[in-house]
């Protein structure tokens, strides 16, 4: 994949000059990567808004009563997928749905800047199951599915959104190699380590328990009940490892990275069952593409997001509002309290059932009597950067998700990869960087006020740090940086949370029964396919309840 | 960071170059010239390291040993400083001169003599030593020349302060401004100008350089005559270099924001078009690769008004179209706006394509042909794919059935679509490999291959939208063609044993099949 001579020359005399620069500053310790003035604002999930929960004196009383049939309070995947599952099954009824933000996605964001749009979270949905029948009409609706091949029975899916190869490099002993999987220059033992595991993972997709359900799958609440198997949730998956002789640190190394980046903290720091249902649980298949693939889309799933929206029928969206108080009236009614930012006014809002999709830290404080869950949430930085020159590096060329072998981050996304043309830019390039935080399960309000505290500055500092090291150079050419905290990542399954009692409690009926829970937390293991379920669970619930 | 010492050691060398000197007027003027000539210092130092890597490839090796050499030298330089006495400011004049001059020659050198010199890392070492030696004289000579008029710490202080700030300047606008504005060749000449124009200076603002003032500023005006010619001649030299890969004389030369173009002529009158250094045609026998393209699917259309041609911006395959006058409309997209104006305008390139993209039935569309078909809402009788061979990512992605299935939508009742798909002799499996995901499109293919003497066995695919509906023995030929007949058109479609068809995956965005094997089987042959 040579790059056009005129381009090469400008980059290799512009990385040296970086390279020079960054030798002066750097002769000073501790200092950052050299760079050019770089554009762009912190962002973050409304935090200041949210946490006006915890000062409920600082909001309005309410100033009118609506009368509500359906209300429907977030609008991340699972309050999305809740409304349309509402329309889908009671169409005649009316649903309001209520989201704090000033668009609808929850994790599922998306910013764009001249050139594309981002994620600015959720990004990628792996191959489905295809016994996830609701999951897969869907995607059928979405066009994303575009039929079913009439030989294998195996679904079809729309070519330009399964991830464009290539997909995955690891930059792993100053090379680039394809996969993200540790292969070049890894050690026989190593190696062979690896494979078993992945032989191990093999065994696990298709084994099933005295039950007769598969022991891993997704939605995770299908999962075997088998004896033997959920005892694994009480240990930590750095335990089982150890028990299991996997030592190999690039195998740590691999499974570490992969917990953090669907989990937000490492193996240490979740259960065994967890770690092993991150991997055996995948079973995906389709007709054009191999098992391993997944779709992914410009504006990551936040295209998942809009297409909920567009297939949930034509009850109103309201944005900017803060629900900030949930109780059961004496007439069967479910009285919330809803302030709204623009108008700065609160309103109140009788319904007959409320499907409450909000993060378990909000609805614990919505809840009377709320039972002890308590999910870990990593905070995360993401970072969108406008880079000037091409990312390159020898081996493998860019690629859609670019790694670097035991970094504290977890690498970029070419935000354009999917795009549909035929040549090759010059650039600027749209990189979308990933970090969870560390955090500590002890004290996560730690780390998340670290992370909260932290300028754009610093943040920056540390982004370029890590791409300098990356693509030596290449700092100096950032352009653009729009950077986003969110204070509360996704949930982590710690130890004991997905088969605890907390959770299972959790998930039962509040509120005389009126108000159905849906939110990833409520999983434990927060990917689309569960807040897609979690969704419909909750619709299916408020329609079907006798108090309805 | 490696380079990063290796700058801190070279400010020591120069450092310990200073020695004791008689007084001089005026240090303002000769600081701010610290400034300028370490700018120019630190230029011709990174001119020398990208044209290495440029013309040699690895950059890090190259890089790191001119660095080497030319560090080296500069020591060599300062140490040579403590023969030089006398009239001091003399020397510094004389040496701005010869510094400018062979700075400035640097790049128009390296680059016209590559192709020449037997060994190129000798030519290029030694220059790279000479530039160093003599640089390294500046700095020295400098201090001893402002020795008198300021005291040791202050001298020192503010000589090496301009100096820093100086290679900042040239570190700073090598990569961003003068690279892409103005290019290496023209880089190395205007800042050679301005060391001549540092001798010029202080030639002027010194009482003492009176009696020899004329004889030296008429040195300094040729100088500045010699490099500012070089100037003007700078695409030339760029263009002669080419001229020695290219073999032929380079007619045309420009780099687009998408390719570079290159056009060559030679004595026979033969002229050849290369995109970033492939050949895309030769003139001697174009018209077999262009007739083989258009007339196998065009012979059985008496009905075909509407034409899409994708890539083809020399107007080559729309030459060919136009010798049917049932065709009514020709749809012409092509990313490069530079490709169809240069055949537009140029003369001898209208006379190669008849004048075809002046043609009243013609509309040109410059865009990337995905995106273009993405919104495009007409329907044709016969589409012709004409793209770069699928050498990268990015244009794999037009060969994929996801394109093809886009185009599909485009075609009119019957229509038919050909693609030129690489050399099934070369490249075996990415030639099957478009036939068979053209198939898996949905089309239904006819392969066939001619011989096109400059590139060997070319491959081109007739795919159909419905089966059948394309018959080899159509209708009449155009008069006047070289190469397409019934019978030859017939013989393209057998393939000998040598280029039969074999098992391939078929080529999907989220494979990119065709790019893996096109890079296997080309790539022995240096591509
Ligand atoms: C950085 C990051 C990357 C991720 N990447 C992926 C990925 O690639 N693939 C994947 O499958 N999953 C990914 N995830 C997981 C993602 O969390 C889930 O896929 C899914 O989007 C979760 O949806 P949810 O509805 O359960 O929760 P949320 O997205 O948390 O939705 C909750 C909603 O409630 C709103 N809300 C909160 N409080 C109130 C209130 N008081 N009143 C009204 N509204 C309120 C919030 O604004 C939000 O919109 C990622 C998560 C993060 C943080």
């Amino acid at each position: 994949m040579s790059l056009p001579r005129r381009q090469f020359l400008t980059q290799a005399s512009a990385g040296l000059a970086g390279t020079l620069l960054a030798g002066l500053v750097g002769s000073v310790p501790g200092c950052a990567p050299a760079r050019s003035a770089v554009r762009g604002q912190l962002r973050g999930a409304g935090h200041a808004l949210g946490h006006r929960l915890r000062d409920l004196k600082s909001l309005p009383a309410a100033t009118r009563t609506e009368e509500i049939d359906l209300l429907i309070i977030g609008g991340g995947i699972s309050g999305l997928s809740a409304r349309r599952a509402l329309h889908e099954l009671a169409p005649a009824r009316q649903a309001l749905l209520l989201e704090l933000e000033p668009g609808v996605g929850g994790n599922a964001a998306s910013g764009h800047n001249a050139r594309t749009a981002y994620p600015w979270g959720a990004h990628y949905l792996p191959l489905p199951d295809e016994r996830d029948a609701e999951l897969l009409a869907f995607l059928q609706q979405a066009g994303v599915l575009t039929g079913y091949d009439p030989a294998t029975g195996l679904p079809h899916y729309d070519e330009t959104m399964l991830c464009h190869d290539p997909a995955e490099r690891l930059l792993l002993h100053g090379h680039w190699q394809a996969g993200l999987v540790p292969e070049v220059g890894v050690p026989a033992p190593d190696r062979a380590e690896i494979a078993r595991f992945l032989a191990l993972i093999e065994r696990l997709r298709r084994a099933t328990g005295p039950d007769g359900r598969d022991l891993f799958r997704l939605p995770l609440d299908l999962s075997s009940t088998d004896a033997a198997t959920r005892p694994l949730d009480a240990e930590t998956m750095a335990a089982w490892l150890a028990r299991h002789d996997y030592h190999s640190e690039y195998l740590r190394w691999y499974l570490d990275y992969s917990y953090r980046d669907d989990f937000g903290v490492p193996a240490a720091q979740i259960s065994a069952w967890a770690g092993l249902h991150y991997f055996a649980a995948r079973k995906g298949r389709a007709h054009n593409a191999p098992p391993d693939a997944v779709l992914t889309w410009p504006q990551g799933n936040h295209f998942l997001a809009e297409a909920l929206r567009h297939q949930g029928g034509a009850g109103e969206i309201r944005p900017n509002t803060l629900v900030f108080s949930l109780k059961e009236t004496t007439d069967g009614r479910v009285e919330a309290l809803a302030f709204d930012n623009a108008t700065q006014q609160t309103t109140r809002l009788r319904a007959r059932q409320v499907v409450l999709a909000t993060p378990w830290h909000v609805s614990r404080h919505l809840l009377p009597a709320a039972p002890a869950l308590a999910p870990l949430h990593a905070p995360w930085l993401v970072a969108n950067l406008t880079v000037d020159a091409y990312p390159g590096g020898t081996g493998q060329p860019l690629s859609w998700d670019n790694v670097r072998y035991d970094s504290p981050a977890l690498g970029y996304i070419d935000a354009e990869h999917q795009a549909l043309r035929g040549f090759e830019t010059e650039g600027p390039y749209s990189l979308t960087f990933y970090w969870a935080l560390p955090t500590d399960p002890a004290d996560p309000i730690a780390a998340r006020r670290h992370a909260l505290a932290s300028t754009y500055e610093q943040w920056l500092t540390l982004v370029l740090t890590e791409l300098d090291l990356m693509h030596p150079g290449l700092a100096a050419q950032v352009t653009a940086a729009e950077l986003w905290v969110w204070g509360h990542g996704m949930v982590a399954p710690t130890p004991g949370y997905v088969w605890g009692p907390a959770r299972a409690l959790a998930r039962q009926p509040h509120l005389g029964g009126r108000v159905h829970v849906a939110h990833t937390d409520l999983s434990g293991v927060s990917v689309f396919e569960e807040a897609f379920h979690q969704g419909r669970r909750a619709a299916r619930a408020a329609l079907g309840s006798p108090a309805s | 960071m490696g380079e990063g010492s290796v700058l801190t050691r070279r400010r020591r060398a120069r450092a310990a170059a200073a020695a004791p000197a008689e007084g001089a007027p005026r240090p303002a003027l000769l600081l701010g010239s610290v400034a300028v000539i370490a700018t120019c210092g630190l230029l011709y130092e990174l001119i020398a390291g990208t044209l290495a890597s440029y013309l040699l490839g690895d950059s890090v090796t190259q890089f790191s040993t001119v660095i080497g050499v030319y560090l080296f030298s500069m020591g060599v330089g300062s140490w040579l400083s403590r023969y030089l006495g006398g009239a001091l400011l003399r020397w510094f004049i004389r040496l701005e001169i010869l510094v400018g001059l062979v700075g400035g020659a640097s790049a128009p050198l390296l680059f016209g003599l590559f192709a020449h010199v037997g060994s190129f890392r000798v030519l290029l070492y030694g220059l790279v030593g000479l530039l160093g030696t003599l640089v390294g004289l500046e700095i020295p000579l400098l201090l001893r020349i402002l020795q008198g008029r300021l005291a040791f710490k202050e001298l020192v202080a503010r000589v090496f302060t301009f100096d820093y700030v100086g290679s900042l300047l040239a570190a700073v606008i090598f990569p961003l401004v003068l690279v892409p504005r103005l290019g290496l060749v023209r880089t190395a000449l205007l800042f050679g100008a301005l060391n001549v124009v540092v001798a010029g200076v202080s030639l002027l603002s010194f009482e003492e350089t009176r009696p020899y003032r004329r004889r030296y500023l008429a040195l300094i005006a040729l100088s500045l005559l010699a490099l500012g010619t070089g100037v003007g001649l700078a695409e030339r030299i760029q263009r002669y270099a080419e001229g020695e890969v290219f073999q032929d004389t380079v007619i045309y030369a420009q780099s687009t924001p998408y390719q570079r173009l290159v056009l060559t002529g030679n004595h026979r009158g033969e002229l050849r078009l290369f995109l970033n250094g492939n050949l895309q045609f030769s003139s001697a026998d174009e018209y077999r690769y262009h007739e083989a393209l258009v007339h196998p699917a065009m012979q059985d259309r008496p009905r075909a008004s509407r034409i899409l041609v994708l890539g083809g911006g020399d107007g080559l395959a729309v030459r060919e179209l136009l010798k049917y006058p049932q065709v009514q409309h020709i749809q012409l997209v092509d990313l490069d706006p530079a490709m169809t104006k240069l055949f537009r305008s140029n003369q001898l390139l209208r006379e190669l394509n008849h004048n075809s993209l002046h043609s009243p039935k013609l509309t040109i569309t410059n865009a990337d042909a995905y995106a273009w078909l993405r919104q495009d809402t007409a329907r044709y009788d016969v589409v012709l794919v004409d793209f770069p061979d699928p050498g990268n990512y990015s244009i794999g992605k037009l060969y994929s059935t996801a394109f093809y299935q886009t185009l599909r939508q485009r075609l009119r009742p019957g229509g038919l679509v050909v693609v030129q798909a690489t050399s099934p002799y070369v490249a075996r499996r990415a030639y099957w490999c478009v036939v068979h995901t053209l198939a898996a499109s949905g089309f239904s293919p006819v392969p066939y291959h001619a011989y096109v003497p400059s590139f060997g066995e070319w491959g081109y695919v007739l795919a159909q939208a419905q089966p059948g509906t394309w018959r080899p023995d159509g209708g009449p030929l155009p008069a006047g063609l070289r190469f397409a007949t019934p019978q030859t058109i017939s013989e393209m479609r057998r393939f000998p044993p040598d280029m039969a068809e074999v098992p391939t995956d078929i080529n999907q965005l989220n494979n990119q099949a065709l790019v893996r094997y096109f890079e296997e089987e080309w790539g022995p042959y240096g591509q």
